[in-house]
């Protein structure tokens, strides 16, 4: 069976709010949904949200509605994701 | 040879800054996905295109003093490693690369720190063989860029996706470039000099376009 590799965790952050922004635009965030997308256990994904609200890239642990800088730190991150394809680099 | 001599001073004057601005702009760009990640591997990038920039700064200073021609082959060659370092230690997670990466770093600047060492402390060694330094060179950068071309075009073959293909062009064209230049400096060629300059800016130019048009202009990440 193949190996699934670990995930940087700033890449946890990157694709975490990837995911709370793709959900927010169906209106109200399930966070049950959130975690199935997400693809991580219950209680790290409080704990990346918590750090996440810590940073201020969420608004609070509730709504886990982005921030204006939650959506600025999205977009570079997508850049450089996408920055990174195009280079024939991979990025795990 | 008035001819030759007319052609060293175009390249130096206008080829080479030419060169260093569009490497460093590539820098500024390369940067990116080490501040953002914060992933060591990703250093390879700005250090590679910085170091280009140092070897086409130092060319165009090489009318000045012949022997810092040696320096800017080193540096450009080293350049060509440090990219290829970051595609071969991408293929590994970053948490088992990174005592790895941080050692073949130091390694890399410690092995470009005591050959520059050679050529101040120990000129005599080296000052006699510059077209032979030259071609041997070249043909390492070769080698480096043509693992990097290889990389990139794989990683393009496993997902294609237009947007992939234009890097693999870029390294192409400096490959061809340094080919270019080893033409040159077998037999003196003036259509291989020309056409190395040209494939060179095209190879940069490629990397700022695909660089300037994911961070500026990409309405996919909106």
């Amino acid at each position: 069976m193949k190996k699934l590799l670990r995930r940087d965790k700033l890449k946890i952050y990157g694709d975490l709010l990837a995911v709370l922004y793709d959900e927010a635009k169906n209106g109200k965030i399930v966070i049950t949904r959130v975690m199935l997308r997400s693809n991580m256990p219950f209680g790290r994904l409080k704990l990346y949200i918590s750090e996440l609200n810590g940073l201020g890239l969420i608004e609070d642990e509730t709504s886990l509605q982005l921030t204006e800088k939650g959506k600025e730190y999205l977009k570079e991150y997508k850049k450089v994701l996408n920055f990174i394809k195009r280079m024939g680099i991979k990025y795990r | 040879m008035k001819n030759g001599g007319s052609m060293s001073e175009i390249t130096r004057l206008i080829a080479e800054p030419a060169s260093a601005v569009i490497c460093l702009f590539l820098v500024w760009f390369m940067i990116k996905p080490y501040r953002l990640t914060g992933d060591t591997r990703f250093l390879g990038l700005p250090l590679g295109f910085g170091f280009m920039a140092i070897s086409h700064i130092i060319a165009a200073t090489v009318a000045i003093s012949k022997e810092v021609s040696w320096f800017m082959l080193l540096f450009r060659t080293f350049s060509f490693v440090f990219i290829a370092t970051t595609y071969f230690f991408s293929e590994m997670s970053s948490k088992k690369t990174q005592y790895l990466w941080n050692i073949s770093i130091s390694a890399l600047i410690v092995v470009l720190i005591g050959l520059s060492l050679v050529v101040v402390v120990a000129p005599q060694s080296v000052w006699e063989n510059d077209a032979g330094a030259q071609i041997y060179s070249r043909i390492f950068m070769e080698i480096f860029l043509c693992y990097i071309i290889v990389h990139s075009i794989r990683n393009h073959i496993e997902k294609p996706d237009p947007t992939t293909i234009w890097i693999p062009f870029g390294f192409i064209f400096l490959a061809l470039s340094q080919y270019s230049f080893l033409l040159f400096y077998i037999d003196n060629s003036f259509a291989a000099f020309w056409g190395a300059i040209v494939f060179r800016f095209v190879g940069l130019i490629v990397f700022l376009v695909v660089a300037y048009q994911t961070f500026y202009r990409s309405k996919e990440c909106e």
